[in-house]
């Protein structure tokens, strides 16, 4: 399940992981985000898919999406999910901070949060 | 004095290394790799801004050369081990910037890279990495901590622009290799064709200023 809607390290967008971990099948995907119309470059080990954001899919089911804008992330989110059948999210457990990859602070955004 | 290409990413270190060589009269040309679909359109703009502080504070022109890579590393992604995936984009910016230095009559190459700062900078990698091009390569930075040079970046005014939110390169594999040998590099490049992707980079790179 996608529970939250983070700032990424670098502060240049917004990723989403999945809880549990649940990797996606990026040849299914890709095929399904083609039948949506939406363009898709398949670099084998990602996806990067032109929602109303750019967004990267990664195997292991990790989402970037490159705005700075968290509705428009949300917005990709939901239409990706809708698209790939991803998990339904759910609202996180609170709007602190949780640790990135890179042990940095992130903010978490929920559903309507600007940051 | 001589004429060098310098690589360009738009992080902290490279107006650093180009302010250097810049303030020992030497005439640069400056390459950056757009890394696009990997990173949004930050890199390229602060690459832009860097050069504008730089040129300003040098009174002389510095001619950006801006060459496509994004499909040099989807290329390499699909075909090739993506555990040494950093070198061997390393190989294909190194030969692109050479190809430029001919064009442009430079007589050396030279980056921001300072040893062991992140994976694709210890030396095992900058060997396997710079063994594909013939030029020499300067590293001004090459024995400083990273505290040395975000001083620099901030007493030139560049700091500020390097640190602007920004998508990291999201072809970085989760683990890179800290160690290659380059027999083992040269066998997985021989899985793709350099030499074409080498041309086509090069044929679709775009002088901006």
């Amino acid at each position: 399940m996608y529970r939250r809607l983070e700032l990424c390290s670098n502060r240049g967008g917004f990723e989403a992981v999945p809880e549990p971990a649940r990797p996606i099948d990026l040849v299914e995907a890709r095929r399904q985000l083609e039948r949506a119309g939406i363009a898709v470059v398949d670099a084998r080990v990602m996806l990067i898919a032109a929602l109303e954001a750019e967004v990267t899919i990664a195997r292991s089911g990790r989402l970037l999406f490159k705005t700075r804008d968290p509705k428009v992330a949300e917005r990709a989110l939901g239409r990706l999910s809708a698209i790939l059948g991803l998990p339904a999210r759910s609202p996180g457990p609170g709007a602190d901070t949780a640790g990135g990859p890179s042990g940095r602070p992130r903010k978490r955004v929920g559903p309507g949060e600007s940051i | 004095m001589a004429r060098g290409v310098m690589l360009m990413s738009g992080g902290i270190d490279s107006p650093v290394a180009l302010h250097y060589l810049l303030r020992r009269g030497h005439e640069m040309i400056a390459v950056h790799m757009d890394n696009r679909p990997f990173t949004d359109d930050t890199p390229i703009e602060k690459v832009a801004d860097h050069l504008t502080v730089l040129r300003e504070r040098y009174g002389q022109p510095i001619p950006l050369y801006m060459v496509p890579h994004g499909s040099t590393q989807i290329t390499l992604m699909r075909n090739t081990d993506r555990h040494v995936g950093c070198i061997l984009c390393r190989r294909f910016m190194w030969r692109s910037a050479e190809r430029i230095a001919e064009r442009e009559n430079a007589s050396f190459l030279a980056t921001g890279e300072a040893l062991g700062q992140v994976a694709s900078q210890t030396l095992s990698n900058m060997r396997s990495a710079t063994a594909s091009v013939r030029l020499p390569i300067v590293r001004p930075l090459i024995g400083l901590d990273k505290v040395e040079i975000e001083r620099v970046a901030k007493e030139i005014g560049t700091y500020g622009i390097s640190t602007r939110p920004g998508i990291c390169c999201q072809a970085v594999p989760p683990k890179p290799a800290t160690r290659s040998n380059l027999v083992q590099i040269l066998r997985e490049e021989q899985k793709v064709d350099p030499e074409s992707i080498l041309d086509d980079c090069v044929r679709n790179t775009v002088l901006v200023k």
